[in-house]
């Protein structure tokens, strides 16, 4: 079951890569691998027990695989220490401006669909 | 150390197997540490990471001997990108009542979060390079290293810029939230969801189960419409 699942998933990463060579270049592969899956889960209307048992296993160990890219930052050493204070800056006041204004719009959104509820 | 130790110390640390086993150890004890204290900081892809550089460091490895020992692991990376769009279409489907507000929401917030970051950055004096790994900041991060490399940002960083955004809007989120009258779960769960990805999520989570939805379904939109558009914007920009 989890091999014919990881084998629709290894499937569609491929397709991704093909489509990426050949027309969408801007695009990365896994990326277009995942909105294939998703357009054929939508089709189908429903996710398979081996596809939901593959996927559940992988995003699951998903921390451990960002390990070793994360590690990478060593490289990049010099390049923080130089940017230090601005990445910091824009990171921390554009998360703050951001996360208020999100929560804020969604709480007035659902607020006014409420009241319209009540008026018709 | 005599000789034929040196020779097995060095067989060992330049074992293809290397790599993948410090990797696997030291991410199980960075777990068994978040799990025991629960405590937001001690996030286990940041602490594993931080380990592994001291180790790497003390070892004499460089990053490239590293990363071709540890391809085990980076080649699962791209099916795991395909099986996100599983909890993407589960998530949809909870969504029917407040379609409109969380689409229109998602859009407006997930443009400031990105736009607002880079702008910062950029008058802050940071360079391109720098500009572009920041840009896909608020994603989930294998979404956002893939983001960052096609737009010509650093993968690595990336990652790092993601799990800081995540920890601190999950650590100070949802008190502001409350503070500037948000009360609504489903408001809480989506500011969380679209600017702090999957830290926020499990914050959410943790304040309730509808909160945690809206978090989740944020956190895919985002990451999908990021895959989507910043590429193509940037494209066109540049």
């Amino acid at each position: 079951m989890l091999l014919r699942g990881l084998t629709w998933l290894v499937l569609f990463q491929l397709l991704g890569t093909a489509l990426n060579v050949l027309f969408l270049s801007m695009l990365p592969g896994p990326i277009i691998g995942m909105l294939l899956l998703f357009a054929f889960l939508l089709l189908r209307g429903e996710v398979g027990e081996p596809l939901s048992e593959a996927a559940g296993g992988l995003l699951r160990y998903l921390p451990l695989l960002l390990v070793p890219p994360a590690v990478g930052v060593m490289v990049y050493a010099e390049q923080i220490v130089a940017d230090f204070w601005a990445l910091a800056g824009a990171l921390g006041l554009s998360l703050l401006v951001s996360l208020l204004f999100a929560g804020w719009l969604m709480q007035k959104l659902i607020d006014r669909q409420a009241r319209r509820g009540e008026q018709s | 150390m005599s000789p034929p130790w040196q020779a097995a110390m060095q067989a060992v640390i330049h074992h293809p197997l290397f790599g993948v086993g410090i990797t696997l150890a030291v991410y199980q004890l960075a777990l068994a540490a978040y799990e025991r204290t629960r405590w937001v900081f001690l996030q286990p892809v940041l602490v594993s990471m931080t380990v592994l550089i001291g180790v790497l460091l003390a070892a004499g490895l460089s990053y490239q001997e590293y990363r071709d020992s540890t391809f085990l692991l980076s080649v699962l990376l791209g099916p795991t990108t395909v099986a996100l769009a599983v909890p993407l279409f589960l998530n949809l489907k909870r969504i029917r009542q407040l379609f409109w507000p969380t689409l229109i929401t998602l859009l407006l917030a997930g443009l400031l979060a990105t736009v607002l970051g880079v702008a910062l950055a950029w008058a802050f004096g940071a360079e391109r390079m720098m500009l572009m790994t920041l840009a896909p900041k608020s994603v989930t991060s294998p979404i956002a290293m893939l983001v960052a490399e096609q737009i010509g940002g650093v993968a690595a960083l990336a990652a790092v810029f993601v799990l800081i955004t995540g920890v601190l809007g999950a650590i100070c989120g949802p008190e502001l939230l409350r503070g500037i009258g948000v009360r609504h779960p489903a408001a809480q769960g989506m500011a969380l969801g679209i600017t702090a990805h999957a830290v926020g999520t499990a914050r959410a989570l943790q304040e309730g189960e509808e909160s945690g939805a809206f978090a989740a379904l944020a956190m895919s939109l985002m990451g999908v419409l990021t895959a989507v558009l910043l590429p193509l914007a940037v494209a066109l920009i540049a």
